[in-house]
């Protein structure tokens, strides 16, 4: 940016890397309200020299050189095997992998599964839009009933392919003592931060696997206008993916 | 029974993509299964709004992982699967390749190649050819088909289905992303118009009547106990391979039957450049051929090597850094030729720059 | 009085091509013109080599540009937000859309689109694409388009493209057009074969000469 740029720059995260500001996601996304919200919460925990981020494939790669973190984009779907990678032969970095749907619940699902069995203290953030975008919009593990996509052009039909997983549910499930669960959207920003702050103290605590997964918006792919685009995130989506902390150390399991 | 998607025959214009999903609707294909990864993504919407119209079938997987398993599934079923894939999801079909190498299983999927290594380019490129030919492990057997442009990606993608089921190899038809993306006329057709008749399936699996009752059960395995038994199954294989492989390599030459200053050898959308580069050098007093293999498995060795032998150089040009060239070495071992290289990896080459690599190399 | 029309159309039609002479047409008028580049389906490899050589002819050109792409990977459906405000800049406004699975609802992501007084919607057909190659095809699909104000004959076979071809889509067309009570704009004839051709079709459609510029595009 230049130094007129940088005057009349918006409010922004101090791990933020201004040099790649603006940023390239699509207007209306909701990917840059949850890395806002991810800068806030790394400034507040004081922790930017010790994160590594890492980012998967699709839109999440569009992340790669937003913080000043050091970061790593890895292959479709192994951001999270990369990162507890880092993780296991370095403990004292802080890991964070940043994917969207396909890279946790599709290709990525099984690294998920299995970093929630064995308690990788690690944090993981997965931003759900209910399609893949970067690729063009096809249907997505968190696709909706009904809802068209490039390859659903008919609409999702559930007996045919199943309905939208229910990740933060499954990995709660699955997860030991001593994980955090969560689900937030875009749609309660304050929520939101406060369980990315929550996931990754818990990852600081050494507690054990920290999950948020993020209701988020894509106006391009779902050809809609802002209002439109609300609507989707906070009644459509809403109505499968409820927002809520699953896991959390020392409570006993909700529902 | 359905009614046909590609009724006699017409010139049409689209791209290569679509040319694929057409050509495997017109094979009677009944079930693809696929990931989406660019540049190969649109076959599959392609199929999932035409598929429906003609009763067939399709399944996004989770990942290619599954994508080439659920292809295996669907062809021991006994039912014409494909799938199509491309740079590091061709990678990850490599696993359950050699599993269809190994039990003869005759799947077929469609590469449109992008640049490599890792994420690289969603583009163009040829460096998948060592993967596509090798990828598996151990010694994998398979059949690969290099198209130039879209009445290839048309003709092959039908042939491609009757090739694997006729001589159980997985199939390989190996376009690229420009292919893929760009737009040229071509003829569609009913096969059986043009006297093609499609190989029939049968199941290895699911057959009809109780196992142990009616028929004894059917056993699948890919796993030996000794040694010996191994190599027992490998060479049985190699064998029919062997056989096999004189009906089945395909190759264009281009000018190779007088003497020749310099043989072009190059496949794929590359060969069109050679070609186009052919009356160039010959304006400009350079006697030129061009040999280009259609098959890259297997690869008509002793047809390349009675051109190579009119030559006093060879060129291999390719938009990789060398994969096609090891091929080529190896199928010209022993000749006394020098070869010089173009070799572009991720990058389209031109007839202009061919011309000039040419001049250049004397 | 500005214009401002959208070319939408199947996959390969030729909305490109025709939205790109539409533009320098009116940018000839001496109107200031913006092109927009809106196919999500393939954003970065329709206008973007064009870009540069578009803007040194005066079109105000919106589209990403080469260097904009760098470290985006996986290439897709991004939009630049300067598409978006598209129909805020002053003068006449061609937009070039790829429509997907979604059609007509794109016009959704254009502020304005739903008021503006002056928006044509032109559907490209050509039939020389097997899903709009019959008159049945056509007005099937120009039903599902949404909101339609016209079409544009382009039927071609590329380079094998011949007066036959180009009247052959004329008449199919302009039959789909009397059912779906919609005129057909003109039928495009590039320049190679302009002498072949008077000022109307068979049909009586206007003809248009149309300059290539899309092979010199990245496909």
């Amino acid at each position: 940016m230049t130094r007129e740029e940088i005057a009349l720059a918006p409010n922004m995260p101090k791990c933020w890397n201004p040099e790649t500001k603006p940023h390239k996601f699509c207007p209306g996304c909701g990917h840059g309200l949850a890395l806002k919200m991810l800068g806030e919460a790394i400034d507040e925990l004081g922790i930017q020299d010790k994160v590594v981020f890492g980012c998967d494939i699709g839109c999440s790669l569009l992340s790669w050189d937003f913080f000043n973190l050091d970061s790593v984009q890895t292959h479709h779907g192994r951001t999270t095997p990369v990162i507890t990678g880092i993780k296991r032969a370095r403990p004292e970095i802080i890991g964070i992998a940043y994917m969207g749907d396909g890279g946790g619940y599709a290709i990525g699902a099984q690294h998920l599964v299995n970093s929630a069995t064995r308690n990788e203290k690690v944090t993981a953030i997965l931003i759900n839009n209910t399609n893949y975008g970067m690729t063009g919009g096809q249907m997505a593990p968190t696709t909706l009933p009904g809802q068209k996509t490039e390859t659903t052009p008919y609409g999702r039909d559930p007996e045919e392919t199943g309905y939208p997983t229910l990740g933060p549910e499954m990995v709660a499930s699955i997860a030991r003592e001593g994980a955090y669960v969560a689900r937030g959207s875009i749609a309660n920003l304050r929520q939101l931060k406060k369980y990315l702050k929550k996931a990754i103290q818990n990852q600081i605590d050494g507690n054990g696997f920290s999950f948020v997964e993020v209701m988020s918006s894509c106006p391009t792919n779902w050809r809609t206008n802002a209002k439109e685009t609300w609507s989707f995130v906070e009644k459509d989506m809403a109505e499968y993916f409820h927002v809520g902390e699953f896991r959390v150390p020392g409570q006993k399991e909700e529902k | 029974m359905s009614e046909k998607p590609v009724k006699g025959e017409r010139r049409v214009f689209m791209t290569g993509n679509e040319v694929c999903a057409w050509a495997a609707l017109a094979a009677e294909a009944d079930i693809m299964y696929g990931y989406p990864i660019t540049p190969q993504t649109d076959i599959m919407q392609y199929w999932t709004r035409l598929g429906p119209k003609f009763g067939r079938k399709f399944l996004q997987t989770e990942d290619e992982i599954s994508a080439g398993f659920t292809t295996v599934g669907g062809v021991i079923a006994g039912k014409r699967a494909f799938s199509a894939t491309t740079g590091p999801g061709n990678t990850l079909f490599q696993e359950p390749m050699s599993m269809a190498e190994m039990m003869r299983i005759p799947t077929v999927v469609i590469i449109p190649q992008r640049g490599g290594p890792s994420t690289a380019t969603v583009i163009y490129s040829q460096q998948e050819v060592t993967m596509t030919t090798f990828g598996g492990n151990g010694e994998g057997f398979r059949i690969v088909y290099s198209t130039a442009g879209h009445q290839d990606l048309y003709d092959y993608t039908i042939k491609a289905f009757n090739t694997a089921w006729k001589y159980r190899f997985p199939t390989f038809v190996l376009g690229d992303g420009y292919q893929a993306k760009m737009r040229e006329p071509l003829t569609i057709y009913d096969p059986a118009e043009r006297g093609i008749k499609m190989v029939e399936t049968e199941p290895l699996v699911g057959l009809p009547g109780t196992p142990g009752v009616d028929r004894p059960a059917q056993y699948l395995r890919n796993t030996y106990n000794t040694e010996e038994e191994l190599y027992d199954v490998v060479m049985d294989i190699a064998k029919d391979y062997e056989k096999a492989a004189p009906e089945i390599i395909e190759w264009q030459d281009f000018d190779t039957d007088t003497e020749m200053d310099v043989l072009i050898l190059a496949h794929g959308v590359v060969s069109r450049s050679a070609q186009g580069a052919l009356p160039l050098l010959k304006d400009e007093g350079i006697r030129a051929g061009h040999f280009r293999p259609i098959t890259l498995r297997p690869m008509p060795e002793e047809q390349m090597r009675r051109a190579a032998a009119k030559a006093k150089r060879i060129l291999v040009v390719e938009s990789a850094y060398g994969q096609f060239l090891k091929l080529v070495k190896q199928s010209l071992y022993g000749m006394d030729k020098p070869i010089d290289t173009l070799l572009r990896p991720g990058v389209g080459v031109t007839a202009e720059e061919i011309v000039d690599r040419i001049k250049e190399g004397r | 009085m500005r214009v401002v029309e959208a070319f939408v159309g199947e996959y390969a039609s030729g909305k490109s091509e025709n939205a790109i002479n539409r533009s320098l047409e009116l940018l000839s008028q001496n109107q200031k013109v913006t092109l927009v580049d809106l196919d999500t389906v393939e954003p970065f490899y329709t206008l973007r080599p064009l870009k540069k050589a578009l803007q040194e002819m005066g079109l105000n050109v919106i589209a990403w540009s080469p260097e904009q792409t760098m470290g985006l990977g996986e290439a897709g459906s991004l939009l630049n937000p300067e598409m978006i405000w598209a129909l805020k800049n002053e003068g006449s406004i061609v937009l070039d859309i790829g429509y997907g699975v979604h059609g007509a609802k794109i016009f959704n992501l254009i502020e304005g689109a739903d008021t503006d007084p002056n928006l044509q919607v032109y559907a490209v057909v050509s039939i020389a694409r097997p899903m709009t190659a019959t008159k049945e095809d056509i007005v099937r699909y120009i039903k599902d388009l949404g909101n339609v104000d016209g079409l544009i004959n382009n039927t071609h076979l590329g380079s094998e493209t011949t007066p036959d071809v180009i009247e052959e889509g004329a008449w199919v067309i302009t039959e789909a057009a009397r059912e779906l009570g919609l005129p057909v704009m003109y039928t495009a004839v590039c320049q190679e074969l302009a002498d072949k051709f008077a000022n109307t079709d068979k049909m009586g459609n206007p003809i248009k000469i149309i300059r290539r510029f899309m092979p010199q595009a990245f496909w």
